[in-house]
């Protein structure tokens, strides 16, 4: 019996025939684009029918809507101030699309559309486009001086490159934080599980000890929840100090 | 009917939920310490690949466009900017957390 933890990661098309041909390249309808139709569906229902009722008393559903929606205006307000609340409708879809992704990923049979790179890093690299755009729009070419540390010229000459560097490291380690915290956590789960189908077939006493690898899955499972949910809050806290960079250059607001 | 006296209780209360509500601010969202380690850990990796891949990158263009040889050279220097850049990165990253923390503590 062959059990590779990483074939959960596996993208698969789910139709024999590509969806739609792009410049000769065959575009298919995959398990991921399936599962991210999935989590999109699921917001919109869940962010639409709970407040649709719009009661003063909340019920169960409307307040964790109302939650959720609270939870990424205080993140913002408290980072971005005032003005950054324009970028509301933005973050609050970040957060609650890779919320829903982490989530989603840890129920049995699922895809995690989070644990694939292509999918964190074109996320990360609308974040850091979105800044750019907002940098220059605010402060047209003011927002070059974002590289440039108040320091005398001679070590300005060695800050500048590497302030650039570690600018572009920014949707490589937005996007790797996220996309290892997804694989690392689940390739961990399915390393356990095997243990306990390895540890149940071997018989005898071995077959008593396969509860200790179960009973580990269990803390694990916990555990993923917490970094779900983390690893959303960090992911949209982060987009809320980038943009305030570039809203507020330099000042602390 | 409220009388004059419900109505000024309920301003209080409605007063209070105000006051509370301001106060909240910051989500409470504590780092725990496997994450402040990850982070660090993605800032200082992650920063010098990019250092050691645009080296790699300018050679490679100094080579083709321009017929120089420049290997090692340029890998070798953005390495090392990559690295302090990791570091300038860690940095910010632990003034972020002391800053959140500190915030926490008030």
């Amino acid at each position: 019996m062959a059990m590779n933890p990483m074939e959960q990661f596996e993208v698969k098309p789910l139709f024999q025939h590509p969806l739609l041909n792009i410049a000769g390249h065959d575009i298919y309808f995959t398990n991921q684009a399936l599962f991210m139709c999935v989590v999109v569906a699921a917001i919109s229902l869940f962010l639409t029918l709970t407040v649709s009722k719009n009661r003063l008393v909340p019920t169960r559903g409307q307040s964790m809507a109302e939650l959720s929606y609270e939870f990424v205006a205080n993140m913002i307000h408290s980072t971005m101030g005032e003005d950054g609340l324009a970028f509301f409708p933005f973050i609050f879809t970040l957060f609650m699309f890779v919320l829903f992704c982490n989530f989603f990923g840890l129920v049995p049979w699922t895809f995690t559309v989070t644990s694939q790179i292509a999918v964190t890093f074109a996320l990360a690299c609308v974040v850091i486009l979105t800044m750019i755009v907002t940098g220059f729009m605010k402060h047209g070419l003011r927002f070059l001086t974002l590289f440039v540390p108040k320091a005398p010229w001679y070590l300005a000459l060695f800050l500048v490159p590497i302030e650039v560097i570690s600018f572009l490291t920014r949707p490589i380690s937005l996007s790797v934080r996220l996309f290892a915290n997804m694989l690392a956590g689940h390739t961990l789960l399915a390393v356990f599980a095997s243990f306990v189908i390895l540890l149940g077939a071997a018989g005898g006493v071995l077959s008593v000890l396969s509860i200790a690898p179960l009973l580990l899955i269990v803390a694990i499972f916990a555990l993923e929840m917490l970094v779900a949910f983390l690893q959303a809050y960090v992911f949209a806290i982060l987009t809320c100090i980038y943009l305030n960079e570039a809203l507020h250059l330099h000042d602390q607001h | 009917m409220p009388s004059p006296d419900d109505l000024k209780r309920l301003g209080e209360r409605i007063g209070e939920a105000e006051r509370q509500r301001a106060q909240r601010g910051k989500p409470p969202a504590p780092p725990t310490s496997l994450g402040i380690a990850a982070r660090f850990g993605t800032e200082l990796v992650v920063a010098i690949l990019v250092g050691a891949g645009l080296g790699w990158g300018i050679d490679w263009a100094f080579g083709h466009w321009l017929h120089l040889q420049t290997r090692p050279w340029g890998m070798v220097v953005m390495f090392v900017l990559g690295a302090a850049a990791g570091i300038r990165n860690v940095m910010g990253a632990a003034r972020e957390i002391n800053a959140e923390m500190a915030s926490k503590e008030k």
